[in-house]
């Protein structure tokens, strides 16, 4: 529907020059194979990053060993040599298997990807619902109020959304914590304070989805009000800047409808920066909602980075690591292809 | 103007007001229905996860906890003071000679899956570790002067030793149905996570709780074993609840989503002494923190490393030091008054502590004299020399920066040097990197901690020679001695006790070498610190402390609270204020939600405040855009 909005935008722009038919597709072709190209070349020069990163960290992995359990230098020493082994060597090891599909976790002694399969889940509702809210109350804010510029609708959003992007989130997580899951005087606690779901009930059961919903509500929330700041910011920005554009007026001296004018036209030109945004930032939710993630215990992909690191496992943060950058790359090159698609200037 | 009817708009909000509906659809799932189908089972938080459920595998307290409710040890310790006492050994003696140990194996006890446990599974359990490698990593100190462990019947299990060895009555190890774990190859071992769904089926033991339910990162569940041999216990079951926010579980305990938050920080512990229908508990803890001097740090082989400073190898100058510690500000400032100053590197809450006569007291005035007379004049600069006039006294310092009171301690401790004209720079390093540090020998002194088990043998061993730092491979490791404290009569006194069975004399030659090592000041102990636990007293009742009568009421040595508590009920109810535990410490007279609600509103306002000044920018700005 996006699409086809802003086809017909494009076709009462005058402003782009619309290339022949059979040369759009072409051009379209090549642009996507080009970005293909450079996201790969991207990821590698990330697998090779990663790998000298992880060895250049400072401790000796074993040494965690030492303060937990009667562990003679022997045995520590055996340990050792399984942790350690010259850089050459690691090094072949690593490019045969650069995602550690055969990595064991350190810390939980289990292969790293079932650990990893196990938290991507929590992340994706998080993520999903971070998402959805945040693009449909960011967006809505933000076209309504530039579209006003200077309206008290304006004014207040604006202040609110302001605040809202300036708080850290895992500030406003503890806030809500303290709101809504403790409750203050007669504000009784109505949400969980931690965790994903309850236990002893199965996650696809109506129950399992309840609860789920129910131990997602919080972080959501906390995620979603820096995000919906942004998307607000940046949508009302791109709106205003559309304001007094010439294609607008003819628009209008059609004798179009102001909210016509607003939907058909405005919109869709005003668009395209903060759709790249959400794109941009769907690849860094994945593994930027760190704080969130350990302020609620929410077992997800960022709460694992944060185990990984306290816990100093380098094969379960280089796997972490790779899918964060992975979704980076996937989602700047599905943002681009998006642009392209709906946006034909870009395309040459 | 704009058109209120406008469709977009109306689409938007019927997009989110579906997602004001899935929100809603969640609240209608309240905290409190979800408790009362549960309500025997003791639900606890932790900070810390349970690494691994595999016994072999798993390194963290909170997995030795799960461990404890799903197997039995062969011996255990008594609730009262820590003792030798019998689990699956019913009873033992040892020959003459102290070289063959005969354990004679309970009766009728059987696993969860119904097989019934046997000698056979015991002299299974001990030969897998004698004979693993991986398998030695958690238990290798039990076995290591057992030479062979043979079942003779159903009932007996006779155990041949190379020397004798106290540890004999402390062999606390799960033992392990054999039909289960003779499945698990030696490589299989490292993947196998030893939960239900595992291939064989995991978490079979014999212990009062059956594992049901394992959640990495989220919880773990266990249901009564309703057959347990020493009596089935009084809840329906225990639940782990993890969490990585100190302040998350305890709002989780205060609105009883939890009912014992494990592990509290001074500051939370404070907010929630008086709350109604929480009790929490300062306990006696077997943990000290230490300050270390490199006393001369050097290889096993005798070869001198590192950097240390050589005054620091006068044991009159590291006597200065100690007199210049102040322990009771500490205490005070780093624990919040929760612990008590230290003395020796066995605790007090162990019978095998000795209190030293004259214990060494908080005097600069002292410690300045000591100095002037062991040769250490004072320079220009107010700085300290060695007696030559050479190498002013300048120490470098390290403190541990997941620690406070590890930073908070150096800092301390920078004051009081200079006031006995010791210059220092201070650094604060991970805890894997001051382990670096102290193996090669590059500090002066630093804050450490030790968490001391109740036989004494490995905390007394990190005084010995032979736990120098050693090299392997051109890179220098540290072993257990991080004072580089070093003294044939004290590892003469090691080896004694090491083999010495008479448990009376034993205590002796351990006390002997405690006031040796803190003559000789090679630690400042600093402080014993509380361990401190929060429970709802409107839920369970029952808690044992370990050791009587001021010890932790969980994470113990054994599983005495969770066979012992029961719900609260009406008939109960009137004496768990005073019988639940023998209660100390609370009764604070400070409302504990103030404080952050306190903070909460505080930050509003600042927020607030923020928000009306941009609010206000705002409206100029667009005034003036507007014309």
């Amino acid at each position: 529907m996006a699409v086809a909005a802003a086809v017909r935008a494009a076709d009462s722009d005058p402003e782009p020059q619309r290339p022949a038919r059979g040369g759009q597709q072409g051009g379209l072709g090549r642009f996507i194979g080009y970005r293909l190209v450079a996201g790969l070349g991207t990821l590698v020069f990330v697998l090779l990053f990663n790998f000298f990163l992880f060895r250049m960290l400072p401790g000796d992995p074993a040494a965690r060993y030492r303060a937990v359990k009667s562990i003679s230098p022997a045995d520590l020493a055996k340990i050792r040599d399984e942790l350690t082994a010259p850089l050459p060597q690691q090094f072949v090891a690593y490019l045969k298997d650069p995602l550690a599909l055969d990595g064991i976790s350190s810390w939980k002694g289990q292969p790293v990807w079932d650990l990893v399969q196990g938290r991507a889940w929590p992340t994706l509702v998080l993520l999903g619902a971070t998402t959805i809210v945040a693009v449909v109350i960011g967006v809505w804010i933000g076209i309504k109020a530039g579209w006003n510029r200077g309206s008290r609708f304006d004014k207040v959003s604006t202040a609110v959304t302001l605040l809202f992007y300036a708080t850290p989130e895992f500030w406003l997580g503890l806030l809500l914590i303290l709101l809504f899951s403790t409750g203050i005087g007669f504000f009784p606690g109505i949400f969980p304070s931690g965790g994903v779901i309850d236990s002893g009930i199965d996650p696809l059961s109506f129950e399992g989805i309840t609860s789920i919903a129910d131990h997602t509500v919080l972080p959501a929330v906390a995620l979603a009000a820096v995000y919906l700041a942004e998307y607000s910011l940046i949508m009302r920005a791109s709106m205003v800047d559309e304001l007094g554009q010439d294609y607008l007026m003819t628009a209008r001296a059609k004798g179009m409808m102001d909210h016509m004018v607003r939907r058909r036209h405005a919109v869709p030109n005003a668009s395209l920066p903060t759709i790249t945004l959400i794109f941009l930032n769907i690849g860094f939710i994945i593994g930027g909602a760190i704080t969130v993630e350990t302020v609620f215990s929410y077992p997800g992909l960022g709460l694992l980075t944060f185990e990984a690191v306290s816990e100093q496992d380098y094969v379960l943060m280089q796997a972490l690591f790779l899918v964060f950058t992975m979704s980076v790359i996937v989602f700047n090159i599905i943002a681009d292809i998006v642009i392209a698609v709906i946006d034909p200037r870009i395309r040459t | 103007m704009v058109h209120r009817s406008d469709r977009t708009a109306r689409g938007l909000v019927a997009a989110s007001l579906l997602c004001g509906a899935t929100a809603l659809g969640a609240v209608s799932t309240p905290v409190a229905a979800e408790a009362a189908e549960d309500d025997d089972i003791f639900r606890v938080g932790v900070l810390q996860d349970i690494d691994n459920l595999n016994p072999f595998k798993g390194i963290t307290a909170a997995a030795y906890e799960a461990w404890a409710l799903m197997y039995d040890g062969l011996t255990g310790y008594t609730a009262e003071d820590f003792a030798p006492t019998p689990r699956i050994a019913e009873s033992w003696e040892q020959s003459e000679d102290g070289l063959t140990w005969t354990y004679k194996i309970r009766q009728g006890v059987t696993f969860h899956d119904g097989e019934p446990l046997t000698a056979d599974d015991v002299a299974y359990t001990f030969n897998r570790i004698m004979d693993g490698r991986l398998e030695k990593t958690n238990y290798g100190s039990y076995v290591a002067q057992i030479k062979t462990v043979k079942a003779t019947d159903d009932s007996t299990v006779v155990m041949k030793l190379k020397n004798p060895t106290p540890l004999m009555e402390r062999l606390a190890v799960p033992i392990l149905p054999e039909h289960i774990w003779s499945e698990i190859d030696d490589e299989e071992i490292r993947q196998y996570a030893n939960e239900p769904d595992s291939d064989p089926p995991g978490g079979v033991g014999s212990g009062p709780f059956i594992l049901t339910d394992a959640r990495e990162g989220q919880f773990y569940r266990f249901t009564s074993n309703e057959d347990y041999w020493a009596g089935a216990p009084n809840i329906g079951g225990v639940e782990y609840r993890l969490y990585r926010n100190a302040d998350a579980m305890v709002q989780a305990l205060k609105n009883g989503e939890i009912d014992f938050a494990d592990d509290l920080d001074a500051n939370i512990f404070a907010a929630l002494e008086g709350t109604e229908d929480i009790e929490a508990r300062s306990s006696v803890y077997y943990g000290f923190n230490y300050l270390t001097f490199n006393s001369g740090a050097a290889l096993t082989d005798g070869t001198s490393i590192g950097t240390g400073h050589p005054s620091l190898q006068d044991p009159q100058v590291r006597l200065a030091i100690h007199h210049a510690v102040d322990k009771e500000a500490l205490v005070d400032r780093t624990l919040d008054g929760r612990g008590t100053p230290g003395t020796t590197v066995i605790p007090p809450l162990y019978p095998e502590h000795a209190e030293p006569d004259d214990p060494v007291t908080y005097d600069p005035d002292e410690a300045n004299r000591i100095l002037d007379e062991a040769g250490y004049p004072l320079g220009s600069d107010g700085i300290r020399t060695m007696p030559d006039g050479s190498d002013p006294l300048v120490y470098q310092l390290y403190a541990r920066s997941n620690s406070e009171t590890s930073q908070t301690t150096i800092k301390f401790l920078q004051g009081w040097l200079e006031d006995i004209g010791i210059d220092s720079t201070a650094e604060t390093v991970s805890e894997s990197r001051l382990y670096e540090i102290a193996g090669e020998g590059t500090f002066d002194m630093y804050e450490w901690g030790w968490v001391v088990e109740p036989d004494p043998d490995y905390q007394l061993s990190t005084f010995t020679c032979g736990q120098f730092s050693y090299e392997d491979g051109g890179t220098v490791y540290a072993g257990l001695n991080d004072s580089f404290y070093c003294n044939e009569e004290y590892d003469d006194l090691y080896e004694q006790q090491s083999t010495e069975t008479d448990r009376d004399a034993r205590t002796e030659i351990v006390q002997q070498m405690q006031l040796m090592a803190y003559d000789a000041n090679a630690y400042i102990v600093t402080e014993y610190y509380d361990y401190l636990q929060a429970y709802r007293s409107d839920r369970f009742t029952g808690f044992v402390p370990q050791p009587e009568p001021d010890g932790a009421i969980l994470f113990q040595y054994g599983t005495y609270s969770y066979l012992n508590i029961e719900p609260v009920t009406e008939e109960n109810s009137s004496g768990s204020a005073a019988g639940g535990v023998s209660a100390s410490g609370s009764g604070s007279d400070s409302d504990s939600n103030t404080g952050p609600v306190i903070a909460g509103l505080a930050g509003a306002a600042v927020l607030g405040g923020v928000g009306l000044w941009l609010f206000a920018r705002r409206r100029r700005s667009a005034d003036s855009d507007v014309e």
